[in-house]
């Protein structure tokens, strides 16, 4: 069942499904993968966090919602949020078509990225993670 | 615990996703909810409702059984004709809401929700105990596919060999649909105008007859919708769900149910005398529609502020409305935030999200939306 999402080489996931993508220096982009918004589905409304917010590695960073449900998300890295996807406030359903690309929820300047990255799983880990839902 | 099927459960098997309500396997959605919902508003959809419960009242006092069970006045029907009335316990509670078809004043079809079918057939029976009256619990033996929408009639009427068009509003007609012997009632959960159909002599475990009229329904252009496209329609038409917006804690007066409860009419009905008492004394809360003025998305269990940021309810049922995009909420308040205006605040997680108390029976524009928007 899991073999059907994807998961993109070169990123880092969390177990809560969410992913970070290294932009260079100490940027990150974040967001939830295929199999979150899979297992939500149809999304309709993102709860971004505020630019300049300092979030903890793990910490909630927003929210994404369903139809019938709620999902809180958690930040893969520790940091201060640089820039929100303001896009995905009149188009959510972007997570949906593009989770890794245009459904990226914030970017995150980190003082311990690497530390953090650590601790994700890459994408090999992944799918293994993934196979054994 | 496993699952309990009903009539149409091997087409959900095969496509829809399922999920358990009430102890029933039922599909959430079959392709999405926004598109399910958009088909019932913009054309037709047809959902399994065989689920929920199905009783014949038979005898000589059906009407007056009838009477003393619900609230609102059995006694006004005339054969084919429906009525829309809650049940209540002597302190006012809501047992459940129910219909009531008169075929004949000593034959009734009562059909009521699934999540009470057990405990609601339970409470007629107790209750029919000095009257002539037999009670048949048939939801097993019956199936039932709701078709809504505003080209419900022109689909229904392609596999129909009856004129469905001349079912009048809250009537009920005997047909045959896909060449099975139905009834259709003109009635339902979500708005708009369709039909509730009953698949006649259709056992669960035999559904060959159900399964039959679904598949002709769906050749005839009727889109599978399932419970998620079901809650955001009612939710949107205002209307209640039994143990979110009603249950046997709240009574009628302050669900926005007044007009069902009939005090004038003949004889003594269950629960009369404590509902008289609450309308003396006035109700402490009322059930109102909350529309949000920002984004966000409130939903059952949020609490609601007035803006001096004082607790005053809790959400009973809330969502995203799809056909407004906006979210959309019932509540109850006290009386005094029931006016349509009124500010209001509801909590979603840290937020603060302003709204304010609208009509809601229905939430949307009556002349772009729902049954009577042909009628303007």
């Amino acid at each position: 069942m899991t073999d059907e999402y994807k998961v993109e080489d070169g990123l880092y996931y969390t177990k809560e499904h969410e992913w970070a993508k290294k932009l260079g220096g100490s940027m990150v982009a974040v967001g939830i993968d295929d199999y979150a918004q899979g297992q939500l589905h149809e999304i309709v409304y993102v709860e971004l966090p505020s630019v300049d917010a300092e979030v903890a590695q793990g910490a909630a960073l927003g929210a994404v919602e369903s139809v019938k449900a709620v999902s809180d998300m958690y930040s893969p890295v520790g940091g201060k949020v640089v820039e929100v996807n303001e896009a995905l406030l009149d188009s959510p359903e972007k997570i949906n078509e593009d989770p890794y690309g245009e459904g990226w929820i914030a970017k995150l300047e980190s003082g311990s990225l690497d530390a953090d990255l650590g601790k994700l799983m890459d994408a090999k880990a992944y799918r293994a993670f993934l196979k054994s839902l | 615990m496993e699952l309990k099927k009903t009539h149409i459960y091997r087409y959900h098997a095969d496509h829809g996703n399922i999920v358990d309500f009430g102890g029933y396997a039922m599909p959430v959605w079959y392709e999405g909810i926004q598109a399910e919902h958009r088909a019932v508003r913009e054309g037709c959809g047809i959902f399994d409702t065989s689920h929920m419960g199905r009783t014949w009242a038979e005898g000589p006092d059906t009407v007056r059984f009838l009477n003393y069970l619900v609230t609102n006045d059995v006694s006004k029907l005339e054969p084919y004709g429906g009525l829309y009335s809650v049940m209540c316990k002597p302190g006012g509670g809501i047992v459940d809401d129910l219909i009531t078809y008169m075929f004949t004043p000593e034959r009734f079809l009562v059909v009521y929700n699934a999540g009470n079918r057990d405990k609601d057939f339970k409470w007629m029976k107790k209750n029919s105990k000095d009257f002539q009256v037999k009670l048949t619990d048939v939801s097993d033996g019956v199936a039932m596919i709701a078709v809504q929408g505003p080209k419900a009639v022109e689909v229904l009427q392609k596999i129909t060999k009856e004129d469905v068009s001349k079912i009048e509003r809250f009537h009920i007609g005997e047909v045959t649909v896909g060449g099975e012997k139905c009834l259709a009632a003109r009635t339902g959960y979500t708005g708009e105008d369709g039909f509730e159909v009953f698949v006649l002599d259709s056992p669960v475990d035999k559904p060959d007859k159900a399964l039959k009229v679904w598949d002709a329904l769906l050749g005839a252009g009727a889109v599978p919708c399932g419970l998620g496209a079901r809650d955001s329609l009612r939710m949107e038409a205002g209307l209640w769900l039994y143990g979110n917006d009603i249950d046997e804690s709240i009574n009628p007066l302050e669900a926005g149910l007044r007009w069902t409860v009939k005090f004038k009419k003949e004889g003594y009905f269950i629960g009369q005398k404590a509902l008289l008492k609450a309308r003396e004394e006035g109700v402490h809360k009322t059930l109102v529609g909350i529309m949000l003025e920002e984004r966000g998305i409130p939903r059952h269990g949020y609490e609601v502020l007035s803006v001096e940021e004082k607790d005053i309810g809790v959400i009973t049922s809330g969502g995203m409305s799809p056909t407004l995009n906006v979210g959309i909420a019932m509540a109850y308040l006290p009386p005094e935030f029931g006016e349509l205006g009124t500010p209001v605040l509801v909590r979603i997680r840290k937020n603060l999200v302003k709204g304010k108390v609208v009509k809601h029976r229905p939430f949307y524009d009556e002349t772009v939306y729902g049954w009577k928007r042909d009628k303007k």
